[in-house]
């Protein structure tokens, strides 16, 4: 099943890595020591079993001849959209219908989903004699089937993943860059409309590269009238929301408006990781994690043990792990000669390396804080399974190559 | 390279160096500072505890009351020599090893809060300790809040530390470990209203005063909510009048309603127990005295059931005048002091018998044997249904946790018990007089006398009237109250309201006692033999009336004898009492200042305003100012 010439080895020794630094993390996490009483909570040989799990997870993908796999994708996905709508009529769980509970396990429906999208969009938009206007709404009337699912649930995070994977599939695509300014351009509009100077600057720039990109003079002009319309409509849009939803949206951008929330885990966390210095606490040496600052030390904020931990050494370790492994995601995008493959394969990049931005932004308090856990590291069964299941595409996609072509 | 490597690379490249450069300047540039921070363990939150509302009675005079208590907390991470501490706080304050070494271990993760250990702790103790505590730097004193009640009673309830069970079921709702909870009574079912909203304080001030900046002062900071004070139906004097009035030897129950609206105004249950022992370590004699044989922590109100006896008997006459058997000139056979039914003879409790009887002279000497004949011509299921529609069988609903409910039995529940061949006739025969399996509570019967002096109405009873502070809600508010109309017909009740007259009025009346000058009593006697003792219980139901009806008493007395001679006195005292103070008793007080609100000023206010000029409206604002 494994093609000794074209396997690449080093993928998967990576993944395995980051792996094994999560399962360390987590122990280091959930165990502290107080007047010498030490006590672990249960959470790392959990991990080690999910691991388990996920790796078998990874062979069986590895195993399935090629095309039934590529025959099962479709029917997947279908199920999947199915079970996010069947996860809305479930109790919620604190505050949010995301799972199915079965026996004990809790399967998070919206984690397939993203693998599965990808998938699907990639085998659609790369489909011969399709126009770039046409890939672009394809891809975009798939992937809302079910972000409206998801949006229904609260996630943001996700949502915000999902577009950018978009965004990457697209790019595989070759759907020209300009193309992606555009569709990318409404978002930066909303940002400029802060400042009229931002609106007038952002406005030339736009136009002036699409009339570089000979693009017809009906495409600018809407552009042009579209963009300056949001820009010039949203402080109308922001004036009009209440004091509370105002509030509630720059809390989300700033979270340290909200000391006692979100801004109290946050600056917690910055201070774990600024308290690692240069060369770190030590494993399991780490004070901040004591405080009770935040529930989800073992989770969301994982790096935040490791930033203290290990410091400033340790972070750059993990820095160039997963660089490493992302600059290995990136080349085989580009070996891919088959386009369906290839356009996958960019968009399992884009969704990990953004999820894991995302998550380290957060806990150094960069971005906005979203509950995107941070890939093959956070505690977590499903979304450890998900994302292993996507390197495993991408390596029997790998593994296959020159067997179509 | 294709395009899209190329992309690809540059945006990873891009993320990677904003990453690199913010923990660059996090953990090595600013490393020291936060270094610093985390040492000194400045940064985090404190809780700012809510004050918990009080509990008044109908006219804002205090039942529970807070009072400052000094409580002493533990701060683990801070502990020097873990086993010199066991030994102090066992010696000084009876604190075992191995709840101490518990707490610790418990906290592990919270090493930098302190756990409040001993709360209440005496003055005098407290002065004697704090001249250890140099030695003791994990241990601080600090001033909280406990409760005082006011009297002994059964419905206030108490609170109590939040125990490990409740914290796992309520910790979603913002409890600490170091709070309070209502175990009991109206502090547990008022919970929500009473206890506020914590509120919570960023500390981010090292020990030199500096501030760390991470927020402003203003902003780091969330009011505590104080909880809403509870204005009960409850009237104080009369309370602790019916409190004297029942005889301090007996078992028993007392509830006073006001029958227009459903309010309990009295609420005893003897033997009592003062809740303020729960407001400190319980020593092991005050612990044996509340497991005393007595059961003095028991509710005899609502918390038990038990069989109603003759003051059953309207409810009978009800269900018989619905189904078209009993008017007032049915007359069965003669009472000759018992009934024979096959081969079992059931006595009336009159050997010489009462003769011929209608319904209103049955109930007027309580003749059972009137019931007797009754109930042989009902269907047992149908019996059933008529007191399940008059408020029995289930709870009332009253607002206090854990109601008893009362029992009606059925064919099925005869069957089920005594196999399928059962007769029922003979259960049927004893029930129709409240005897055999039937149980009611004292709060039952309260409310169904009370609906027979409505027209009907029966109303859910309740303690609560309103509740003052932040915002002021009526009991109907918070709750919806369950009215529902018995299922009787004018003229039907009028004929038992008859007959209940008569049992005070009559000269052969069981409750001729009962009488009270310018004011018409009603009522009903009962005398319910059980499985307790040799002795009956005693039963009074009854009201009074003076240009309308007023309140409705229930007399329950366990094992203490005929219902005519021991309970029949005392509800004769409390509608005396009441009479005497009508005027006193339902005068309707103003709401004391400290609960009104901006809106009730403003009321007071208002129609001076005619906002034109600011100035004038701060000069009408400054004369109002003076007038007062």
């Amino acid at each position: 099943m494994i093609n000794r010439k074209k396997f690449d080895f080093v993928l998967l020794g990576l993944l395995i890595l980051l792996i094994l630094i999560g399962c360390i993390a987590i122990y280091s996490a959930s165990t502290t020591v107080v007047s010498g009483f030490k006590g672990t909570q249960n959470y790392w040989w959990r991990q080690i079993i999910f691991a388990m799990v996920a790796l078998v997870g990874l062979m069986l993908v590895l195993w399935l001849p090629m095309p039934i796999f590529d025959i099962l994708i479709l029917p997947a996905f279908i199920a999947n959209i199915l079970a996010l709508i069947m996860v809305l009529f479930t109790p919620a769980v604190s505050g949010a219908h995301r799972w199915f509970s079965i026996g004990g396990i809790h399967f998070q429906p919206s984690e397939s989903a993203k693998l599965l999208s990808i998938l699907v969009i990639a085998r659609n938009i790369s489909r011969d004699g399709y126009s770039d206007y046409r890939k672009m709404f394809n891809g975009f009337a798939i992937m809302l089937i079910p972000i409206i699912l998801i949006m229904i649930q609260p996630d943001i995070g996700t949502i915000l993943v999902f577009f950018v994977s978009l965004i990457a599939m697209l790019v595989a695509a070759d759907v020209p860059l300009f193309y992606i300014l555009l569709i990318l351009s409404p978002a930066i509009s909303v940002v400029a409309s802060i400042h009229w100077l931002g609106i007038v600057l952002w406005l030339v720039f736009l136009i002036g590269i699409l009339i570089l990109s000979r693009l017809s003079w009906v495409t600018i002009t809407v552009a042009g009238i579209g963009n300056a319309f949001v820009s010039l409509v949203m402080p109308v849009l922001w004036m009009g929301l209440k004091d509370y939803q105002q509030n509630r949206i720059l809390t989300f951008l700033d979270p340290t408006r909200d000391p006692l929330g979100a801004g109290y885990q946050i600056i917690q966390s910055k201070i774990a990781i600024g308290n690692g210095s240069i060369f770190g606490k030590g494993w399991l040496g780490g004070t901040q994690k004591n405080m009770n600052f935040l529930p989800e030390h073992h989770t969301d904020f994982i790096f935040s043990t490791i930033g203290e931990e290990f410091g400033f050494f340790g972070s750059i370790i993990l820095l160039g792990v997963f660089a490493f492994f992302f600059a290995r995601m990136i080349r085989a995008a580009s070996e891919l000669k088959v386009l369906e493959r290839k356009v996958a394969t960019s968009g399992i990049f884009a969704y990990l390396i953004s999820q894991s931005f995302i998550n380290i932004g957060m806990n150094i308090g960069l971005v906005p804080a979203t509950g995107i856990p941070l890939p093959f590291i956070s505690y977590g069964g499903s979304n450890l399974l998900f994302n292993t299941l996507s390197v495993a595409v991408v390596l029997k996609y790998m593994n296959e190559r020159g067997f179509m072509k | 390279m294709t395009k899209s490597t190329r992309v690809f690379s540059i945006f990873s490249l891009i993320l990677l160096a904003i990453l690199l450069v913010s923990l660059f300047y996090l953990q090595v540039i600013r490393g020291e500072y936060y270094q610093q921070v985390a040492e000194s363990n400045i940064f985090r939150i404190r809780r700012v505890f809510a004050t918990r509302g009080e509990i008044y009675d109908n006219k804002y005079r205090p039942i529970v009351q807070n009072i400052p208590s000094h409580d002493l907390y533990l701060t683990t991470n801070k502990i020097g020599d873990l086993n010199a501490l066991a030994r102090f706080l066992f010696l000084h304050l009876q604190i075992e090893e191995k709840e101490l070494m518990e707490i610790v271990q418990k906290q592990r993760f919270k090493t930098y809060e302190e756990i409040l250990i001993a709360d209440n702790i005496d003055y005098e103790k407290v002065l004697s300790l704090s001249e250890y505590l140099n030695y003791y730097p994990e241990l601080t004193f600090r001033i909280g809040s406990t409760r005082d009640y006011l009297y002994p009673n059964h419905f206030s309830g108490y609170v109590g530390r939040i125990n490990e069970e409740e914290y796992e079921k309520y910790y979603r709702e913002d409890y600490s470990l170091n709070g309070y909870i209502g175990k009991t009574g109206l502090e547990r079912y008022y919970e929500v209203l009473l206890r506020g909203k914590d509120g919570k304080e960023i500390v981010q001030v090292d020990s030199r005063g500096r501030s760390l900046g991470f927020f402003s002062q203003e902003e780091g900071y969330l009011k505590a909510l104080n909880g809403l004070s509870l204005v009960l139906t409850i009237d104080n004097d009369l309370q602790n009048f019916c409190d004297k009035v029942f005889p301090s030897h007996l078992k028993g129950a007392l509830v006073v309603s006001d029958i227009r609206t459903g309010g309990i105004l009295a609420y005893v249950s003897k033997p009592d127990y003062d809740p303020n022992i729960f407001m400190q370590r319980i020593s092991p004699e005050v612990w044996k005295e509340l497991n005393h044989k007595n059961k003095p922590m028991l509710d005899r109100v609502i918390h038990a059931t038990y069989p109603p006896g003759s003051v059953f008997k309207p409810l009978t006459a009800g269900c018989g005048m619905e189904k078209g058997l009993v008017n007032r000139n049915t007359r069965f056979s003669s009472c000759g002091g018992g009934f024979k039914y096959g081969n079992r003879y059931f006595k009336c409790w009159l050997h010489s018998g009462h003769g011929i009887t209608n319904v209103i002279q049955a109930l007027t000497q309580s003749c059972d044997v009137f019931f007797y004949e009754l109930s042989l011509k009902l269907s047992l299921d149908e019996f059933k249904d008529y007191a399940v529609r008059s408020g029995f069988y289930g709870k009332t609903g009253i607002d206090l946790p854990n109601e008893r409910r009362g029992f009606f039995p059925d064919t099925e529940w005869y069957k089920k018990k005594y196999g399928p061949s059962i007769g029922i006739s003979g259960h049927k025969v004893n029930l129709s007089i409240g005897q055999g399996e039937i149980l009611t509570s004292p709060i039952q019967m309260n409310a169904y006398y009370a609906a027979l002096a409505n027209k009907g109405q029966w109303i859910q009873p309740h303690l609560l009237k309103q509740t003052v502070g932040r915002s002021r809600l009526t009991a109907s508010e918070v709750q919806p109250l369950k009215k529902m109309k018995l299922p009787l017909s004018d003229k039907d009740m009028a004929l038992i309201l008859e007959g209940l007259y008569s049992v005070c009025n009559a000269p052969n009346g069981t409750a001729r006692v009962v009488q009270v000058p310018g004011a018409k009593t009603f009522g009903k006697t009962g005398s319910a033999e059980n499985s307790m003792g040799k002795t009956t219980h005693a039963w009074f139901c009854g009201h009074i009336e003076t240009d309308k009806p007023e309140i409705a008493v229930t007399v329950f007395m366990e094992n203490a004898g005929g219902g005519g001679s021991i309970a029949a006195p005392v509800a004769k005292q409390v509608f005396d009492y009441y009479i005497g103070n009508i005027e006193d008793i339902k005068r309707t007080v103003a709401i004391p200042a400290q609960f009104r609100t901006a809106e009730d000023e403003e009321e007071a206010l208002d129609e001076e305003f005619i906002p034109f000029d600011e100035s004038e409206i701060e000069e009408s604002l400054s004369e109002e100012e003076g007038e007062e």
